[in-house]
């Protein structure tokens, strides 16, 4: 039987994740059995989600002559850097909109979170009286919605953010699906901790801060991924909100306006002295796709470290 | 326990009700200060500028990323800080999402000074109708003197509504926007057509040509992208085949006037005229025809593709578009394919039934919030009348966008269109008396002949004063937009199957969703219309 | 009511600890919620939303006028249930079986499998739409260019409209089941581990402690992300259906036409802010009471698991 963990134990997480998995030796048969359907069925998916990335960055390497006469393919039938050397050449425009988007969502994740989180942990409260009240509040606003021009004239009338980058930063904070999703996530934690917490004299702040959110790592991991990736994809409030007079605006903002309109492409390429014509259209649509989606790649397998590891941590004994 | 969250949520309702009542604020036009005698000409003295303020223009298109624009701005605010005390900038909308970018903007009235408007694009009437527009009848004699005068009053009446003026029309700029297609002339040789086409059964004989000749290079005869420029086609079907003039101010194109000699009878498109012709069905036929040859790409309708980025590179042979989009276009094809030699084929050349441009295709009108419209009026004046701040603002830098060589203008040596182009996208009142002084050596070389030959039978355009109130037949106008946004498209490529059976389910459809009434309540109010004017 | 008010102060910092949100969605949401009177009024600017013209139910005519609304109303549902069901089935499905994988060649292959399965997630429905374009393209796309060079005949996909429902639902599971599996696995992972432990001493082998314990502690995790569902399920995911089909094309509207594409196409010539609010409210009504009658009846039958 492996041995349950220890919360204050001396043991480093990644000791501690061997020791659990290493308890686990014997596999039966029909565990056996699932696991190779598991791999089966996991490898066709991924197989499916792969192909098309081969193809969008393969694409972003082939001459645009190419694309023009015979389409995209898995592999570039002629190779060319010229859609690359366009969006690098007169780099402004996308390291501007780079650093906009990762600083909205930097900032947006971490506020955005902390709120949600603490939300979260107060609603799960079984012995806080509001709690229902405020889930209903915070949930009907799934179901009704003023509309566009209610929304776009508290925005601008009322607070005064056209053209700011917080009319893209504070809408998209928090949401009532990751708020009842956190709140979730912390019921799974018993309440007997914070009951003894009490006892010991601790407030419920201190307990939320100090001995909740540590423990609470696979939620905040779950819930910042879903909050920072809201940031990452987002255009619609930037398009709403950020005028032509904001010089850089989100990715994914630009990004669109790539795809759709091939003469927002030339005038990014202005810099580079190249007619009209040998702009590489389809080819920079796919670069920009790429450019636009690459980082936040590597980002993911580097957080899925942490939510792991804290799920495993967090199994107390009762 | 239910109550009380009803209660608790009503309280919620009702508070944010009372804020956003009190956050709305009404805005009424604003009171134009009246300066103490301001003379007609020239009225600046009289007028208060000792304030600085910002003045911004609402261009749509897309804002030039290459630094020219704050090059040329900067040119231009140093001239108007030393006559007007004050500066000018542009806010472009890019054509993504345009429609509801602007509208969101007329709806909500931020920071809108002076507003690019157009009474059969950018839907001038429907935003006046809502108060978008500020009222300049007072306001013009004294700011905007110079255009006050110069604009005969038969003009002012174009964008009057009730009584008041909310727009002021591009009425002095000469611009042929009857559209037709442009064809490659080395080719129509190559095919055997050795003079100019001017029927569309012509232009099946070219594209054939494409399709036997050209196909094993990959190029497709017609292509073409978009639903608006693929409904477009039956836009310009009728001008060659009928004389049915189209009331713009009714959407969508589902009201026509049957020919400019009774213009005030309503007709539809849709349906078979009077004398029994049906162009819808002998359209939809020509289509098929076209679609089965092979003509259009097969998938064209979700095609996104620039078809003039693949007409330049060889892939295509036809465009679609207008008459001023042909004359500048033709010398930018020759620079990339040498001796293409692009051709004109009018639509209106079939049937010679060509209206002239409603000179409210282009206008300016100021927003109902703005804080400064006298300012914004004295810097319109001078854009439409000052031949310095005109070149600056509509042509650019002298000697980086342009020089003036022989009395035409020029792009000057080392001139890259991607690096140095500019355009403020004003098309609110642009000047014959400069555009034709310096004519843009960009044009073909026989513009002249193509504008005089549509002088020749050009008939006014009857609508200009036509203000259609949409409400009795709103809901009929949606509906029968759906329609047409749903099942045209099919139509126009030849892919909606049997021609007879589509055409016949359009029909339904637009009866369905009640197309009659609004036939009858255009008939009611173009009547009305008639009977004023007498 | 004294007594309740004495038993809120002393819980004062947890009311404290949901200000920020509450004030959130009250500027956010609630403030704008007045707004939907927009949808009864002819929307003149200068009068702003409650000063414009009462026109009752006009607004909603066109809806009905087009006679296209039942078909409107059925391929929105149809599609959301069917995005509903496969995917949770198929996110659940991978869940457990990303779980059962343990030992460190396995544990490997997990990470590296859940990595790219959320790729997909990032694409933009825009780029989806080019893809899709030119992987089923007659002329030029990946399928038909292949199946021409094995010397078949070509499928020519954008004609076909009984495929694209297929094509729909395949592509949104595509996109979404890396992301969706994500909660699922955060949910087996809170299970209490000694459950588990002590179903396999008693001798359960691995399909009995999925169906007797994995599925029912799931079962609150599904019956939540259902009704959150629920309440949007006359709401489609436009850009998804928008980029796919293209706005154009006749031949697919009957099977691929919901309400977001229809209101697109009536509103993108002549900008009209009430017929759209008029919709969203529309949409919202239906949304509102399918959700209230299916969690009276989660509560009456399991108080635990409803929402409110």
């Amino acid at each position: 039987m492996p041995e349950t963990l220890d919360l204050q134990s001396s043991m480093s997480t990644d000791e501690k994740l061997r020791k659990l998995d290493s308890g686990n030796k014997v596999v039966d048969k029909t565990q056996r059995a699932i696991q190779i359907f598991g791999v089966f069925l996991t490898g066709f998916i991924c197989l499916l989600c792969i192909l098309p990335f081969v193809l969008i960055i393969s694409s972003s390497f082939t001459a645009e002559k190419s694309i023009t006469l015979h389409g995209f393919s898995l592999i570039p039938r002629e190779f060319s850097l010229s859609a690359y050397d366009l969006i690098f050449k007169n780099p402004k425009m996308v390291l501007g909109s780079y650093l906009v988007t990762i600083g909205l969502t930097v900032t947006g994740t971490t506020v955005g979170l902390f709120i949600i989180a603490m939300t979260g942990y107060a609603l799960q409260r079984p012995d806080f009286p509001l709690r229902n009240h405020i889930s209903f509040y915070i949930y009907f606003t799934t179901l009704f919605s003023g509309g566009l021009i209610p929304f776009y004239m508290v925005v601008t009338r009322t607070l005064k953010l056209k053209d700011s980058y917080f009319a893209v930063l504070l809408p998209l904070m928090m949401s009532p699906w990751l708020i009842i999703l956190m709140k979730n996530f912390l019921k799974s934690i018993p309440h007997s901790i914070t009951e003894s917490a009490t006892i010991d004299g601790a407030g419920d702040f201190y307990i939320f801060l100090r001995i909740i959110l540590p423990t609470a790592t696979p939620a905040l991991a779950t819930v910042g991924l879903f909050l920072a990736l809201n940031y990452w994809n987002e255009w619609y409030n930037s398009m709403l909100f950020l005028s032509s007079k904001v010089t850089y605006r989100p990715l994914q903002l630009f990004l669109y306006n790539t795809v759709n309109e091939a003469k927002y492409i030339r005038d990014s390429a202005a810099a580079s002295n190249i007619p009209a014509v040998d702009i590489p259209l389809e080819s920079m649509k796919m670069a920009t796709a790429v450019v636009a989606t690459g980082p936040i790649i590597f980002v993911y397998p580097f957080v899925q470290k942490y939510f792991i590891q804290g799920i495993t941590v967090g199994a107390v004994k009762g | 326990m239910k109550m009380k969250k009803a209660a608790s949520l009503v309280f919620a309702l009702l508070l944010a009700l009372t804020m956003v009542a009190c956050t709305t604020t009404p805005s009424g036009p604003a009171t134009p200060t009246k300066a103490p005698e301001a003379n007609n000409t020239g009225g600046t003295k009289a007028i208060d500028t000792s304030k600085f303020v910002t003045i911004s223009h609402l261009s749509l298109g897309n804002k030039p990323t290459n630094g020219q624009y704050e090059a040329v701005k900067a040119e231009w605010d140093k001239y108007l800080k030393e006559k007007l005390n004050c500066a000018l900038e542009i806010q472009y909308i890019g054509w993504t999402d345009y429609m509801t970018q602007y509208n969101l903007l007329l709806a909500t009235g931020e920071g809108l000074d002076l507003i690019n408007t157009a009474s059969d694009w950018l839907e001038m009437w429907p935003n006046a109708q809502r108060g978008a527009f500020m009222e300049l009848n007072d306001l013009l004699p004294v700011y905007a003197p110079i255009t006050w005068n110069e604009i005969p009053k038969d003009n002012w009446a174009e964008t009057t509504l009730n009584g008041k003026i909310i727009a002021i029309p591009e009425d002095q700029y000469s611009q042929w926007i009857n559209h037709g297609f442009m064809y490659r002339g080395d080719w129509a040789r190559e095919f055997g057509i050795t003079q100019p086409i001017d029927s569309w059964e012509e232009l099946g004989v070219y594209l054939q040509g494409i399709k036997d000749n050209k196909s094993k290079d990959g190029v497709i005869p017609f292509d073409i992208s978009g639903a608006s420029n693929i409904k477009a086609l039956f836009d310009h079907y009728p001008v060659s085949k009928s004389s049915l003039i189209c009331i713009d101010p009714v959407q969508s194109g589902l009201a026509y006037g049957k020919s400019d000699a009774e213009w005030w009878e309503v007709r539809s498109r849709f349906f078979p005229l009077d004398d029994g012709t049906d162009l819808l069905l002998d359209f939809a036929k020509l289509m098929k025809q076209w679609g089965d040859a092979g003509y259009w790409r097969e998938d064209v309708l979700n095609n996104t593709a620039d078809t003039w980025v693949q007409f330049k590179a060889g892939l295509t042979g036809i465009r679609q578009h207008h008459t001023q989009t042909y004359v500048t276009a033709a010398t930018e094809l020759e620079r990339e394919i040498p001796g293409a030699d692009l051709q004109w084929f009018p639509c209106s050349a079939e049937s010679k039934n060509l209206v002239r441009m409603s000179i409210t295709h282009g206008a300016t009108a100021i927003g109902a919030n703005c804080k400064n419209p006298e300012r914004a009026l004295m810097v319109y004046d001078l854009i439409r009348n000052d031949e310095t701040m005109y070149k600056l603002f509509n042509w650019g830098l002298e000697g980086v966008q342009y020089e003036i060589k022989d009395g035409k203008r020029v792009k000057p040596e080392g001139f890259i269109t991607d690096s140095h182009s500019f355009s403020s996208n004003f098309w609110g009142g642009r000047m014959d008396k400069f555009e034709l002084k310096y004519p843009n050596d960009d044009m073909v070389a026989n513009w002249k002949e193509i504008y005089d030959t549509y002088e020749t039978y050009a008939t006014p355009y009857r609508y200009g004063r036509f203000v259609f109130d949409k409400s009795p037949v709103e809901s009929q106008l949606t509906a029968c937009t759906e329609v047409i946004n749903r099942l045209l498209p099919a139509i126009c490529v030849g892919k909606a199957g049997d021609p007879e059976a589509a055409v016949k389910e359009l029909r339904d459809q637009l009866k369905l969703a009640g197309h009659d009434e609004i036939i009858a309540e255009v008939q009611r109010q173009m009547t009305a219309f008639k009977n004023s004017l007498q | 009511m004294k007594a309740r008010l004495k038993k809120l102060m002393k819980k004062k910092t947890l009311l404290f600890m949901c200000l920020p949100a509450i004030a959130f969605f009250f500027v956010f949401s609630y403030l704008p919620m007045p707004g939907v009177w927009l949808a009864f009024v002819q929307f003149n600017y200068k009068d702003g939303i409650f000063g414009s013209k009462f026109v009752g139910l006009d607004n909603f005519r066109f809806l009905v006028m087009s006679g296209q609304l039942w078909m409107l109303t059925k391929n929105t549902i149809l599609y959301n249930l069917a995005f509903i069901l496969a995917g949770n089935i198929l996110q659940v499905t991978v869940a457990i079986l990303f779980n059962e994988m343990v030992g460190k060649f396995l544990r490997a292959y997990k990470k590296f499998a859940q990595s790219v399965m959320f790729l997909p997630y990032f694409i933009s429905t825009v780029v989806i739409g080019v893809f899709a374009y030119n992987f089923l393209n007659v002329q030029t796309g990946v399928i038909n260019s292949m199946l021409r060079q094995m010397e078949r005949d070509t499928i020519n996909f954008y004609s076909i409209p009984q495929l694209w429902p297929f094509i729909i639902v395949l592509v949104y599971l595509w996109q979404y089941t890396g992301y969706g599996s994500i909660v699922y696995f955060a949910a087996i992972m809170g299970i209490d581990s000694e459950m588990m432990e002590a179903s396999e001493i008693d001798g359960a082998n691995a399909f009995q402690r999925i169906r007797y314990i994995l599925l029912p502690c799931l079962k609150p995790t599904f019956i939540i992300l259902l009704l959150f569902a629920l309440g949007g399920i006359m709401k489609g995911n436009f850009g998804l259906f928008y980029n796919l089909t293209g706005a154009s094309n006749t031949a697919l509207y009957n099977k691929t036409d919901i309400i977001e594409t229809f209101v697109f196409r009536c509103l993108n010539v002549s900008f009209n802010f009430s017929s759209g609010s008029a919709v969203g409210l529309y949409q919202s009504l239906f949304g509102f009471a399918l959700v209230m009658t299916v969690n009276t009846i989660v509560k009456k039958i399991e108080p635990d698991y409803s929402l409110f």
